[in-house]
């Protein structure tokens, strides 16, 4: 359980800022023409993750804690450097501290399960027998990229087909080695073993790990991650993603399936009005048919109506929500009279 | 450094470039390379480039694992490099290159002597 944190992890936000970055590419290519169709289809096509909007919104939701970001990350031990700076140089610092902090927060993209692959290239029946093996053969051309590589199976019974993505994951890991990345998936990510880990709180290195090991699209991590953020949900550790790039695709993941009430709850306890109305705004947008979405566009609501409003029509916690309307409110009219 | 060099530059009396396998490994371990070198030099000696790889054990997975950098090997067969048998059949094999046929004839007598002995009595009628 302590190799978790020392899996270079340091160096593992550098590699996956580039590559989400490529992946972002990739994914922003592909999305040109979703897009298009979707403007095709009307703008009432349903919002996705990559959508300015929707990204604006879960960046304010993830907040800006400095201290958590660039919390210490178990590298090897060297004295502290001190340096001495005046008022303007240590606003300076704080400025790009701040913008490394925004590439370091980038989101990981959410995409939709990959299809599995099976197709058939040629198929030789008379070679059946004579090997009692299968041969994998991979392209090892430097300049094609990974997601076009060529890797074929020739199976024992003499039938020539392309892997399966878990075999060209597998060959691509041999091949071309990913830091922080094993050939065999590490057992950590089975789900019974997932279990022991939550009870420890380190929800955010078991995400970190497994962005590391799988791709975006394979069934592994989108199955990691929603065990993960359902286990959060279940008991209500909201705190433990803020302010990490994780809490991006875990509000996305809830606002979709309309489990967003304890996180609400979570944030007005927490004096985080603004993003509760962001919350309740990104699930209008997402649930456009919904009742308090159409009186919210009617009264043109804003802040803590918003949240009575969708609190009434909505929510399954409304006592709750209530509650801590009102705990918040004395708690502010404490503070205005004192 | 001249008498150094003149080991290292070999000149050759005819010779051609050839696509085969370099085998390396240690003892019961064997690991193939797909080498592009001169038809004199040794089997494990200096290479013009590595192609690739064949590891003949199976894997965990029961698979035999190998990899060819096909471009290079496009490059190399362009400037006409002959291939060594064993290269022809795993080309074949993996689909660059058509079957070859005495893997087909090898399938085929294979067949044929496993047949055999079960039917003894038959083994004249099939020829």
């Amino acid at each position: 359980m302590a190799a978790l944190g020392a899996c270079g992890s340091a160096a593992v936000p550098a590699r996956l800022c580039r590559v989400a970055r490529v992946l972002w590419g990739w994914r922003a290519r592909r999305g040109l023409g979703q897009d298009a169709r979707a403007m095709g289809e009307g703008r009432t096509a349903k919002p996705s993750f990559t959508d300015e909007a929707v990204q604006n919104l879960l960046y304010k939701m993830t907040g800006l804690n400095l201290q958590k970001v660039f919390r210490p990350v178990k590298m090897e031990l060297k004295p502290p450097k001190y340096k001495l700076m005046t008022e303007a140089q240590l606003e300076e610092a704080t400025r790009k501290a701040i913008e490394e902090a925004k590439e370091k927060l980038a989101m990981p993209p959410v995409l939709t399960e990959r299809e599995p692959i099976d197709d058939v290239l040629a198929e030789d029946k008379f070679l059946e027998g004579t090997e009692s093996t299968k041969y994998v053969f991979t392209d090892l051309t430097y300049s094609v990229p990974h997601r076009e590589r060529f890797i074929v199976v020739r199976e024992t019974n003499g039938v020539l087909r392309k892997a399966t993505w878990e075999e060209r994951d597998r060959m691509i890991q041999i091949f071309f080695p990913k830091e922080g990345r094993r050939v065999i998936p590490p057992v950590l990510f089975k789900d019974e073993n997932l279990m022991a880990v939550f009870q420890q709180d380190r929800h955010e290195d078991v995400l970190n790990r497994c962005i590391a090991q799988f791709e975006p699209d394979s069934p592994d991590y989108i199955r990691v991650h929603h065990r993960t953020y359902d286990d959060i949900e279940k008991h209500s550790k909201y705190d433990l993603l803020r302010s990490t790039r994780h809490f991006g695709g875990m509000v996305w993941y809830l606002v979709n399936r309309k489990q967003a009430d304890g996180l609400l709850i979570d944030m007005i306890q927490r004096d985080l009005l603004d993003d509760a109305s962001s919350l309740i705004t990104l699930y209008h947008m997402l649930h456009p048919e919904c009742p308090s979405a159409k009186e919210a566009k009617e009264g043109n609501l804003q802040g803590v109506d918003l949240i009575k409003v969708f609190a009434k029509t909505e929510s399954k916690k409304e006592g709750y929500i209530q509650l801590a309307l009102q705990a918040y409110e004395e708690a502010m009219a404490a503070s205005r009279a004192s | 450094t001249l008498l150094a060099g003149s080991r290292l530059l070999k000149g050759y009396r005819g010779g051609h470039v050839v696509i085969r396998f370099a085998l390396g490994g240690c003892t019961n371990r064997p690991f193939f390379r797909i080498v592009a070198a001169h038809s004199k030099r040794a089997r494990d000696g200096k290479y013009l480039e590595q192609l690739g790889c064949l590891d003949p054990l199976p894997n965990v997975y029961g698979e035999k694992v190998a990899g060819l950098n096909l471009e290079r090997l496009r490059y190399w067969l362009g400037c006409g490099a002959q291939l060594s048998r064993p290269a022809e059949k795993l080309l074949g094999l993996a689909g660059f290159l058509p079957l070859h046929p005495m893997t087909v004839t090898g399938a085929e007598r294979l067949r044929r002597r496993r047949a055999a002995p079960s039917a003894p009595s038959m083994g004249p009628e099939k020829g």
